[in-house]
């Protein structure tokens, strides 16, 4: 077997959704708490509290947790409402070891959004076995341990 | 226990993932490893084995040497359980988008037929 792992393919999903693109782009950020699936898809998983979309560029995706501590998820790298917003990603893992998520709304007529995610730069991880004894297991260790086996595979 | 969750449980283990690490640059037999790590040969070997059963290393015969290597199948399962991750979460939002609609306008077609 010779695939190639050093170029890891990125995550592509579509969801198509009836609402217009900015209101579709509202549920996904500022709404994030109303949907995002926190009891399977976070850092403290049962403590999990909430979770908040920062923003405006350079505004953070924030998980909160029971007893108050939080836990950065990503930043936002681009912001323009209501076509396309990106943010690294990087929930219980360093930061430098960030991959990226774009996500662009496109009506495809009226009413109807068509959403892309693209998650991608899974190389781009430095491929130096960090420290990573803080991280407990959970999903959120999965992208971690997923872009370094990315980056480390021949 | 589903295959991703044997990728994840593997790696669970430090030495693991420093084996995983020296697999990268090629081949290496039970003897070369466990010469570079502060733990026993056996040790090793035991480690090897749960890689193995995960589907992340393989084992094969390089001539005479017996020898593991890094296998792409068990990132694949790993690969497949990230896909699924975002479907669980757009799916959650595309609820969340219908409920929004729903009091307003009537769902589209292709929706209504997917009610169970």
């Amino acid at each position: 077997m010779t695939a190639n792992l050093t170029s890891i393919e990125p995550v592509r999903k579509t969801v198509t959704v009836p609402a217009a693109p900015p209101r579709a782009f509202e549920l996904f950020t500022r709404h994030i708490h109303e949907w995002w699936p926190l009891a399977t898809h976070s850092v403290g998983i049962e403590q999990a509290a909430g979770v908040t979309f920062g923003e405006g560029p350079g505004a953070q995706i924030v998980e909160t947790l029971a007893d108050g501590t939080t836990s950065v998820w990503g930043t936002v790298t681009g912001w323009e409402p209501p076509r396309r917003v990106a943010f690294t990603w990087h929930a219980g893992t360093p930061v430098a070891e960030a991959t990226r998520v774009e996500v662009t709304f496109t009506e495809d007529e009226p009413g109807r959004t068509v959403v892309l995610l693209v998650h991608s730069g899974w190389e781009h991880r430095p491929g130096a076995a960090s420290a990573r004894e803080g991280y407990n297991s959970g999903w959120d260790q999965v992208i971690g341990r997923f872009t370094e086996l990315a980056a480390t595979a021949p | 226990m589903e295959t991703y969750e044997a990728v994840l449980e593997a790696l669970g283990d430090r030495t693991r993932r420093q084996i995983v690490h020296r697999l990268r640059a090629g081949p290496l037999s039970v003897g070369e490893l466990a010469a570079a790590m502060p733990v026993s040969r056996p040790a090793v070997s035991q480690h090897l084995s749960v890689l193995r059963r995960s589907g992340l290393v393989a084992y094969e015969e390089l001539g005479t040497r017996n020898v593991y290597r890094l296998d792409p199948a068990g990132l694949s399962e790993l690969r497949s359980w990230l896909d699924g991750f975002w479907d669980v979460a757009l799916d959650r939002y595309a609820q969340r988008v219908r409920e929004d609609s729903g009091s307003r306008e009537p769902r589209p077609p292709s929706e209504e037929g997917n009610v169970p």
